[in-house]
C-alpha cells in the first residue's frame, strides 16, 4: 500500500526537523568566528605535494557521499575545474547500509570494497590523503597535515559529530568512555565494527538503542537497527530484548511500518519507549537515565544528538545561532554568508533535509552545478534533492519499507520549508523492497566510485 | 548534430534503411549496428504477433553483455520525439514497429545508477499490470531508487531521480514473415560506461572480452521471468 504523505505527518516531521535544524539560521551572522576569515591554525607555508592547478582549483574536503558526488560532478559540469578531494581516511566504508551487516545480510566488503583512488582516476580529480587542520579564507588557503592547498573554491563536507552535552554527558572523560564503550554507530567505520561484534556476542539481557531528538543522521536508522538486532536475537534464540529509548513522542519516519514490525515480528523482543530522552549515562554501572526513569543495560548503542561536524566549528564556518551547530551558509546558494568561495554541503548543512545518503548524493549534483555556474559568474535556480531511503525491518526473510521524499522552499524562496507534496511513504514491508535496499546502496557506490 | 563526433559504435552506417523515408530525418542519430534477428529461446523465429502484453522480453544487443527489453505496448502507439541523454547527446527515439506500431525496445540499464537485469535478479522491470511504485500500468520501473519510465513515450522519465530516458533500440519489422530484427541503438558512450562499471561481473558471466562482442546474426528474446530468477515486484 502506498500512503501519500499526509499533512499531519508532514507538519509533525518537518516541525521537528525544522526546529532542530534551522534554529537561528535566518539570522545574520554576527559576533561569530565568521567575523574573521582565519581559523585557529594558520597557513604553514609548506605547500602540499600537488601539481600546479590547470584551471580554477576546487578543493573538496570530505570523501563521504556529499564530497565524492561533488568532486565527480563538478568536474563533469565544468571540466576546467582542477579538483582535489581531501580525505583523512585511507580506506572507505559507508555508514549507509551498515545496519544490514549486523544481521548478516551483507558483509563488510559490501560496505568497504570501494577505492578513493579509483573514484579519482575514473573521474579526473586528485585524491589527497590528508587531515584538515585550518583555513585561511583571506589568502584562500586550506591547511592540512600534509601542507597548504590554495583554492579558488572550497567545499567542506565533513558530515556530523555527536553532541553528548545534549544527553546530559558533559564531562569529557565520560564522553570519551561513552563514545568508545557504547558507540552510536552513525559516524565512523570503526564504530560499525565494534557494534557488529557486540551484537554477535550478545548472550542475553537488555540491549539499549537510543534515538535522539532533533534532525539526526538517518531518521529511520535507529529503528532499523533495533529490527536488525531483534532479528539476530530471534534467529539465535537469545533471551534478550532491544529497549528503544526514543526521545521523540512518535517514531520519526515510516512510523506505521516500524510499529508493524515491532508488533508483528518482534513482540517481546523490541520494547519501544517514546518520550524517553536520555538525560545521563553512568558508563561504569551501565545505567541510562531519562527524565523520569533509569534503565540498567547489558550492552548498548547510545546515539547522542547530532550536530554539524566539529570541523565546521574549528574552521569558523559554524552558525553560532544554529541549534545543531551547523554551517552558516545560504540555503539556496550553499556558500558561506559573506564568502562566495567557501561552501558547506552534506550533513553539516543547516537545511532541514533528512540526513540520508540519497539526499547528499542528489544534493551534491545540484551543488556541483552551483559551483560550475559560480566559476563562470552565473547563478542557477534551486532544485530539490530527493530522499529515497529503504529501511530493512526483517532479516529473515529480508523485508523493508521505504520513503520517497522531496522538498519545497518557503514562501520567500530563501530557505527549505518542508516536504514536497509528492512525498510518499511505503510502510508495507515486503521482500521486493528488501532486495531493492541492497541495490539502492550498490547504485550509490557506483555513482561515487566509478565513472 | 556534429557528425564528426559521432564515432561509429558498431560497423555499418547511420541507420536509415530499416526505417521509412518519412522518419529518416528524425532517426538519424540512431547508430546502425549489425542487424540481429530476434529468435525464441530454442532458436526458432520470434513472431511479432506472438509477443504478449504481460512482460518484457529480454534480448542482448548490440553486444552480448547489453540487455534490452522488447515491449508490446498493446493499444498504445509509440511515436518518435526529441530526447536528451546524459552520455550520448540529443536524439529522436524510433517509433514503434509492427502491424500496430506498438512494439518498442530499450537498453535495459537504468540511466541513473545503472541497475540492470541479470540471470539472478532484475531490479529494472516492465510492469504491465501496474505496481506500487509506478501507481499505474505499463511503466518500466527501477526498484533501486524508484525511477519510472514510460515506454510509450520513448521511455522518458515520468518520475524519480533518473536523469535521462532509457536508451532506445531500433527495430525493423518484416511484415512478410512477421519477424523482428534489432538494427541500431543510441548509447555508445553509455554502454562504454556500463562496461567500465561492471567489467568484473560481465567477465565472470560471459568470459573475458565476450561481453563486448557483437551478438551475431540472431539474438534470443526471453521473457524476463525466465531470464531472471528473481523479479522483485516493487
Amino acid at each position: 500500500m502506498t500512503d501519500n504523505f499526509n499533512r499531519r505527518n508532514f507538519l509533525k516531521l518537518s516541525g521537528a526537523m525544522l526546529a532542530a535544524g534551522t534554529a537561528g539560521c535566518a539570522a545574520g551572522v554576527t559576533g561569530s568566528a565568521l567575523a574573521g576569515s582565519q581559523s585557529a591554525a594558520v597557513a604553514t607555508g609548506l605547500k602540499a605535494a600537488l601539481p600546479k592547478a590547470k584551471g580554477p582549483r576546487l578543493v573538496v574536503v570530505g570523501g563521504g557521499t556529499s564530497g565524492l558526488t561533488i568532486a565527480k560532478y563538478a568536474k563533469k559540469e565544468y571540466p576546467k575545474f582542477d579538483v582535489v578531494l581531501v580525505e583523512k581516511r585511507d580506506m572507505y566504508a559507508s555508514c549507509f547500509n551498515s545496519n544490514m551487516w549486523y544481521a548478516g545480510l551483507i558483509d563488510l566488503e559490501f560496505l568497504a570494497n570501494h577505492s578513493f583512488m579509483d573514484a579519482a582516476v575514473e573521474n579526473g580529480y586528485i585524491y589527497f590523503n590528508a587531515t584538515v587542520i585550518g583555513l585561511d579564507r583571506a589568502s584562500r588557503t586550506l591547511v592540512t597535515n600534509e601542507g597548504d592547498i590554495g583554492y579558488d573554491f572550497l567545499v567542506v563536507a565533513p558530515g556530523i559529530s555527536y553532541d553528548y552535552d545534549k544527553i546530559g554527558v558533559s564531562d569529557v572523560g565520560a564522553q570519551v568512555a561513552l563514545r568508545q564503550k557504547y558507540p552510536g554507530g552513525f559516524t565512523s567505520p570503526t564504530e560499525h565494527v565494534t557494534l557488529n561484534r557486540k551484537i554477535r556476542e550478545f548472550e542475553g539481557g537488555t540491549f539499549v538503542q537510543t534515538v535522539p531528538n532533533g534532525n539526526y543522521r538517518c531518521l529511520p536508522g535507529p529503528y532499523e537497527r533495533a529490527c536488525m538486532i531483534a532479528s539476530v536475537f530471534k534467529k539465535n534464540k537469545i533471551k534478550g530484548k532491544v529497549l528503544v529509548l526514543d526521545a521523540n513522542p512518535e517514531i520519526t519516519i515510516k512510523a506505521k511500518g516500524f510499529h508493524a514490525a515491532f508488533d508483528e515480528l518482534f513482540k517481546g523482543i523490541v520494547e519501544w519507549k517514546p518520550n524517553s530522552a536520555v538525560t545521563g549515562v553512568d558508563v561504569d554501572k551501565r545505567v541510562i537515565k531519562t527524565e523520569f526513569d533509569s534503565y540498567s543495560f547489558d550492552d548498548a548503542a547510545i546515539y547522542a544528538n547530532v550536530r554539524g561536524s566539529t570541523l565546521i566549528e574549528h574552521l569558523g564556518l559554524m552558525d553560532p545561532a544554529s541549534g545543531q551547530k551547523e554551517a552558516a551558509i545560504d540555503q539556496i546558494r550553499y556558500s558561506l554568508k559573506g564568502d562566495d568561495h567557501v561552501f558547506v554541503s552534506g550533513d553539516s548543512r543547516p537545511h532541514p533535509y533528512s540526513k540520508s545518503a540519497n539526499t547528499s548524493n542528489t544534493e551534491g549534483k545540484y551543488v556541483a552545478k552551483v559551483l560550475a555556474a559560480r566559476a563562470q559568474g552565473k547563478e542557477i535556480a534551486w532544485t530539490s534533492p530527493r530522499t529515497v531511503c529503504y529501511s530493512m525491518v526483517n532479516a529473515d526473510p529480508m523485508e523493508a519499507i521505504s520513503v520517497d521524499a522531496g522538498y519545497v522552499l518557503n514562501k520567500e524562496g530563501t530557505a527549505v520549508g518542508g516536504f514536497s507534496p509528492d512525498t510518499k511513504m511505503f510502510d508495507n514491508r515486503d521482500g521486493a523492497k528488501g532486495k531493492a535496499a541492497l541495490e539502492w546502496a550498490r547504485g550509490i557506490y557506483r555513482d561515487l566510485f566509478a565513472a | 548534430m556534429d557528425r564528426r563526433g559521432f564515432v561509429k559504435l558498431c560497423t555499418g552506417t547511420v541507420l536509415t534503411a530499416a526505417l521509412s523515408q518519412s522518419l529518416r530525418a528524425q532517426a538519424e542519430q540512431i547508430e546502425a549496428c549489425p542487424s540481429a534477428k530476434l529468435v525464441k529461446a530454442d532458436g526458432s523465429p520470434l513472431k511479432a504477433s506472438e509477443i504478449g502484453l504481460g512482460e518484457a522480453l529480454v534480448f542482448a544487443y548490440p553486444f552480448n553483455g547489453v540487455p534490452c527489453y522488447l515491449i508490446n505496448l498493446g493499444n498504445h502507439t509509440a511515436h518518435s520525439q526529441a530526447m536528451d541523454s546524459t552520455d550520448d547527446g540529443v536524439y529522436s527515439n524510433p517509433p514503434g514497429v509492427g502491424k500496430n506500431n506498438n512494439l518498442v525496445a530499450f537498453i535495459a540499464i537504468c540511466t541513473h545508477q545503472l541497475s540492470y537485469p541479470t540471470p539472478e535478479i532484475a531490479y529494472l522491470r516492465y510492469a504491465h499490470e501496474g505496481s506500487e511504485l509506478a501507481g499505474k500500468p505499463d511503466r518500466i520501473i527501477c526498484c533501486a531508487h524508484g525511477s519510472i519510465f514510460d515506454p510509450a513515450e520513448g521511455a522518458r522519465v515520468e518520475s524519480g531521480v533518473a536523469p535521462a530516458p532509457l536508451l532506445p533500440v531500433a527495430l525493423a519489422y518484416d511484415a512478410a514473415t512477421d519477424s523482428l530484427s534489432a538494427t541500431g541503438i543510441v548509447g555508445k558512450a553509455f554502454i562504454k560506461r556500463f562496461f567500465k562499471n561492471f567489467k568484473g561481473e560481465l567477465m565472470e558471466r560471459f568470459g573475458p572480452g565476450v561481453y563486448r562482442q557483437n551478438v551475431g546474426e540472431t539474438t534470443k528474446a526471453i521473457p524476463l521471468s525466465q531470464y531472471s530468477k528473481d523479479v522483485p515486484a516493487c
